[in-house]
């Protein structure tokens, strides 16, 4: 395996873990801290998963992270 | 200080072992990390501050590291990142007033895993041999009744009626893909959730939850797909706690 299959494979999986832990899972309402210093985790989420589709295009296309 | 809750697990008469395990482990910002238990269910936490919790990939990739490591001892609800309360007992007041709901759901997936799969596509090429296979592109004009046969729009009417012919060719064969994959699957009894047509790349955004002992079944299915569908990218993550197959939202 080259190291550019290595490094995309870490990025998807990258992407994915992070697409499940501020996106997925049991949701507490009530006293649950949405946002986190200031900062809005829905709007984290979504512009975490809009890169994510990116980079999604961009392995398609055969370009690396790095590279784009 | 508050809370912060990792995940909802099922211990039954194992608490000692998670109490070895959890020792042995550290939370965000190196906190230790602990149980609280009311019956069969117990919550992980540590200890944090909201000013000190910030949102960065390493915090949700310690968070998701200390889930994924009691997942494969337990079978757990993972909570999503920033699932904070004030106190001990507020956790345990949350845990008692829901406890019939986190129940059934642990039970749901008991020794189950999720799995991802995407299935990706050259949109250009995929779209170019499916107009070939239909002879779409061959067969020119559709329209040929009188209102149409003359005007000045023929060619535009004709352009979009060729589009949407080929937009129902690809989700014709996008959906005999997911029929494959679910024939494939069907022997796992495995739980699949679909999305389709995601980007024009990603024609499949798949999730499975099946068996822990499935693992191997389901690798050996999708190298067939993939050789069933030479010209497509079957790319498979996972094993991950089952973040996408977890319905509750407790109070």
């Amino acid at each position: 395996m080259n190291n550019n299959v290595i490094d995309q494979s870490k990025d998807i999986t990258i992407l994915e873990l992070l697409d499940r832990v501020l996106n997925k899972g049991v949701i507490l309402t009530g006293d649950i801290v949405i946002s986190v210093a200031d900062i809005d985790l829905v709007y984290l989420g979504v512009k975490l998963m809009l890169s994510s589709v990116e980079t999604m295009e961009q392995l398609k296309k055969g370009k690396t992270i790095k590279e784009s | 200080m508050e809370k912060m809750i990792y995940a909802l697990l099922s211990v039954k008469k194992e608490s000692d072992r998670l109490d070895s395990m959890l020792i042995g482990m550290q939370g965000i910002s190196g906190a230790n990390l602990y149980s609280l238990p009311v019956d069969e269910i117990t919550a992980v936490v540590s200890d944090t501050t909201r000013a000190g919790l910030i949102t960065d990939s390493t915090n949700a990739i310690t968070f998701a590291g200390v889930i994924e490591a009691l997942s494969q001892e337990f079978t757990l609800l993972p909570m999503r990142f920033g699932s904070l309360m004030e106190s001990t007992g507020a956790i345990l007041k949350m845990l008692e007033r829901n406890y019939p709901d986190v129940q059934q759901n642990l039970q749901q997936v008991e020794d189950m895993l999720e799995f991802g799969l995407k299935v990706f596509c050259d949109s250009e090429k995929l779209r170019a041999d499916l107009m070939e296979k239909s002879e779409i592109g061959t067969k020119t004009t559709v329209l040929s009744t009188p209102e149409v046969k003359n005007s000045v729009y023929r060619d535009w009417v004709n352009k979009k009626l060729k589009e949407h012919r080929l937009e129902e060719l690809l989700l014709t064969h996008v959906d005999s893909v997911v029929a494959a994959i679910t024939e494939h699957l069907s022997r796992m009894n495995a739980v699949c959730k679909f999305k389709k047509m995601l980007t024009e790349t990603t024609i499949i955004d798949a999730l499975f939850l099946l068996k822990k002992d499935m693992k191997t079944e389901l690798m050996q299915a999708v190298g067939n797909l993939q050789k069933q569908y030479p010209g497509l990218n079957f790319v498979m993550t996972g094993p991950w706690p089952p973040y996408n197959f977890v319905e509750i939202t407790i109070k």
